[in-house]
Order: C-alpha cells, then sequence, then structure tokens
C-alpha cells in the first residue's frame, strides 16, 4: 500500500462520532409543574359585579 | 367606605385581568395587572396569597427567578400567618421549583419535602403526587449539576451522580404510582417521560425505551405534538445506546417531521445533527452530510456559532470518511476559526489535529503528483481505499458496540 493511501485510510479510521457529541444536552425533560392559586374561585360565587362582591366579602370576615 | 369598597374592588379586577392574561400566555402583561393589583392593596389575605403565588409563577415562566424567589416567599409567609396549610403547601412547593433553578439543590429538597409532608398530613393526594413529582426534577438537576454529564456516556457516571439519578427515579415512580390510581394522564406522561430520561442516564436504555414508548402514547391520547416530538427525540437517543442505529434514524426522522410540522429552527437543527451522526455511525457519508448541512445551515441562520462549530467538525469528518480531503480541510479550518472565536479550547485542538493529518495527507499527495489529473486520480484511489476498509472498521465498531450494548442488557435483565 504506498504511504499516502495508508495515511489517508488512517485517517478515516479515526472518523468515528464523539459519543459525547451523540447525546450533547438534547435530552429532553419534561415540563415543571407549579402550584396554582386563583382569585376567580371567590370571584366566580358573584353574579353581580365587584362592588357587591366586595361588600359580602367584608360581611363574611366580620 | 365607599372609596375603600371602590379600591377593594379595582384590586380583585386587576387581579382577574392579570390572571386571563397569564392563562392566555402573556405573563408580561399579567405581571403588570398583578403588580397594581398589590399597588392597590387588598384586605382579603387570601386573595393577595392567590395574587402573590401567580405573580411568581409568572415571574418564574418568565425566568425571572430572583423575583419569583421573592413573591414565592411572600406567599408562603402569608400563608403561614392565616394558618393555611394547603396554601403553605403550594407555596413551598414553588418555593422549591424556584430554588431549584437557581441550583441551589439541598434548600430545594428541604421546600419539596415540606410540600410532600403537608400534603400527606392533609391527606391531599393530588398535592403529594405534585411534590414528589418536584423532588424527582431537583434530584435529576442536582445529578445534572455535579458536572459530569457532558464528559461520560450515560451509565458510566461517578457513583455520587449515579445515586442522585436513582434518588431521582425512586421519586418519579412514587409519584407515577398515585398518578395512575388517580388516573391522572398527564401527569402520567410527565412521570413516563422523566423516569425514561433519568433510565437513559442510568445506563437502563431498554427500561429507557419503554417508558418513553409510554410517554408516547399518552402523547398522542392528548394530541400534545410537542411531548409526543420530545418522545420520538427522547427514543431515538436511547436506540443510539442500544446500538440500533435504523431504529434511531427512524425516530429521528419523526422528530425533524414533528419540529418542521411546529415550526421550530431549534429543534429542527438538532434533529438535523442527531441525523448526521445516526447516518455517520450508519456509516452512510453521503446522508450524514445531507444533514450535517442542513444543520450548518439553520445554525447559521440562527447565529449559533457554537452548533456552527459542531457542524463543521462533523462535516470534516463525513469528508474525510469519504475521502473528500479539500472539503474536508475547509471545515477543518472553519472549525478551528470558530473554536477560537468562541474559546472552545478542546474544539481547537481537535481542529488542528485534524488540520495536521489532512495537510499531511493532502501535502504527501501533492508532492507525489503535481498534476490536478492525477489528483484526482489519487482522490479516486483513497475513495477506493476507504470502501475496502469498511469491512474492517465496521468490524471494529462492531467490537466497539459489543463492548457497549451486551454487558449493559445483562444488567437491565
Amino acid at each position: 500500500e504506498p504511504l499516502t493511501s495508508r495515511q489517508a485510510a488512517e485517517l478515516q479510521s479515526k472518523v468515528v462520532p464523539s459519543k459525547q457529541i451523540l447525546h450533547s444536552d438534547n435530552m429532553e425533560m419534561e415540563p415543571e409543574t407549579m402550584e396554582t392559586k386563583s382569585v376567580t374561585d371567590y370571584f366566580s360565587k358573584m353574579h353581580m359585579g365587584s362592588l357587591s362582591y366586595s361588600c359580602n366579602s367584608k360581611r363574611k370576615n366580620k | 367606605l365607599q372609596y375603600e369598597n371602590l379600591m377593594e374592588a379595582s384590586c380583585l379586577e386587576l387581579a382577574l385581568e392579570g390572571e386571563r392574561l397569564c392563562k392566555m400566555g402573556d405573563c408580561q402583561a399579567g405581571v403588570s395587572f398583578f403588580e397594581a393589583a398589590v399597588q392597590v392593596g387588598t384586605e382579603d389575605l387570601k386573595t393577595l396569597s392567590a395574587i402573590y403565588s401567580q405573580l411568581g409563577n409568572a415571574y418564574f415562566y418568565l425566568h425571572d427567578y430572583t423575583k419569583a424567589l421573592e413573591y414565592h416567599h411572600h406567599d408562603l409567609t402569608l400563608a403561614r400567618t392565616i394558618g393555611d396549610r394547603l396554601g403553605e403547601a403550594k407555596a413551598s412547593g414553588n418555593l422549591g421549583n424556584t430554588i431549584e433553578s437557581a441550583w441551589k439543590f439541598e434548600e430545594a429538597i428541604v421546600c419539596g419535602q415540606r410540600h410532600l409532608e403537608i400534603s400527606r398530613e392533609l391527606y391531599d393526594k393530588v398535592g403529594e403526587a405534585r411534590a414528589l413529582y418536584n423532588l424527582g426534577n431537583v434530584y435529576h438537576s442536582q445529578s445534572k449539576n455535579i458536572g459530569c454529564i457532558g464528559t461520560h456516556d450515560p451509565g458510566e457516571f461517578p457513583e455520587e451522580v449515579k445515586a442522585a439519578l436513582q434518588k431521582a427515579a425512586d421519586y418519579y415512580e412514587a409519584n407515577l404510582i398515585i398518578v395512575t390510581e388517580l388516573g391522572d394522564r398527564a401527569a402520567q406522561g410527565r412521570a413516563y417521560g422523566n423516569l425514561g430520561n433519568t433510565n437513559y442516564l442510568l445506563g437502563n436504555f431498554r427500561k429507557a425505551v419503554m417508558f418513553h414508548e409510554q410517554r408516547l402514547l399518552i402523547a398522542k391520547e392528548f394530541g400534545d405534538r410537542p411531548a409526543e416530538r420530545r418522545a420520538y427525540s427522547n427514543l431515538g437517543n436511547s436506540f443510539i445506546f442500544l446500538g440500533e442505529f435504523e431504529m434511531a434514524a427512524e425516530y429521528y426522522k419523526r422528530t425533524l417531521q414533528l419540529a418542521r410540522q411546529l415550526k421550530d429552527r431549534a429543534v429542527e437543527a438538532q434533529s438535523c445533527y442527531s441525523l448526521g451522526n445516526t447516518y455517520t455511525l450508519l456509516q452512510d457519508y453521503g446522508k450524514a452530510i445531507d444533514y450535517h448541512l442542513k444543520h450548518l445551515t439553520i445554525a447559521q441562520e440562527l447565529n449559533d456559532r457554537v452548533g456552527e462549530g459542531r457542524a463543521c467538525w462533523s462535516l470534516g469528518n463525513a469528508y474525510t470518511a469519504l475521502g473528500n480531503h479539500d472539503q474536508a480541510m475547509h471545515f477543518a479550518e472553519k472549525h478551528l476559526e470558530i473554536s477560537r472565536e468562541v474559546g472552545d479550547r478542546s474544539g481547537e485542538l481537535t481542529a488542528r489535529l485534524n488540520l495536521s493529518d489532512l495537510q499531511m495527507v493532502l501535502g504527501l499527495s501533492y508532492s507525489t503528483n503535481n498534476s490536478v489529473l492525477s489528483e484526482n486520480q489519487d482522490a479516486d484511489y483513497n475513495l477506493h481505499v476507504a470502501r475496502s476498509r469498511l469491512g474492517r472498521r465496521h468490524s471494529m465498531e462492531n467490537m466497539e458496540l459489543v463492548k457497549l450494548t451486551p454487558q449493559k442488557v445483562q444488567n437491565w435483565n
């Protein structure tokens, strides 16, 4: 085998994709879940507008 | 009194508008309304607690963790003040998630444990499950933060990392049991996905495939295409390490298809890159080059210099494998230039080695042949040599895979 082609062949034998690259931080996690609170819970109980609600809520608080 | 009522009303109305905007996904606008609601103030401490909590979450989604921390902390203090145990549990959970994002894992674990304890005390199964999921996430992040995830193959991390991953897996499993009992399919999907990834990192690739297949099933049930795409991508990764490259290519192709449908250029680039690497492993260098060129185009479009450097490196390798040394030189030079620019020392070193190898081959072929014609013949000859070597390389790689796979397969059974 001529020198050049042997070197070319040796060079080719080095061609292996880096395993590090194969799993290069592309693992995909599921989203986090945050706990939720809502003011709608109070608000949806009333159908007459916010003023009457706040009066009711004050009465309840006393 | 009239004035007070008006103020009360406007605080609520502002908060409701904030809620509506956040639900629509416009957290930035939602924050303005919540902040205004806080300015107006309210006597109802439960309402205030809900506002703080939502402000904390909005800032969390906007990646402003300092502000998120501040508001979740306010919420926790308030919940304790008014003796709202459920509110306290929720605030602890959110605080834990936020602290985890700041990479303070010990503190995040304390918050997560509190979330778990109170939920159990209140017989709140939903809260308990969510706390378990959060704790799984904290241990998973902690394992990544120990700092070796990028430098080892899955399944070959130091004991410390494996221990954190095992804890994460235990918490996800405990979460899965409860959400299965509750029949909460969406939560099951999340647990399966993260269990799949945790087992992948632990080197349990068969198990990882099994979990990601379950995740895929649920994603399809919900028509959740981003989740479906995630599952394909994670399945591809698992099959790579099982040495089943054809399967990996199939899943990466589906990832690519969905990335294009979802118009997500960054993910499209990542899929092309994964496919390029997979076809390199399959020794189909023509296809590898096609995909790496696609990856290169998008990386340039997104101004992702690191990605561009990786693409050049991969292209240099693939052209070298084909014996196309001129193109290989071109990309190796670009790889060197970009590595210098982004300060990637190991990339720079790799590029220099590749260049000196290539120069030797090219230099010798130039010195032995002074005509373009004979150079081309030489290139053909090199290609011929390359093909004749494939048989040998193939068996070498099989040996490598024998080392990589069956031992681990035995560990799972």
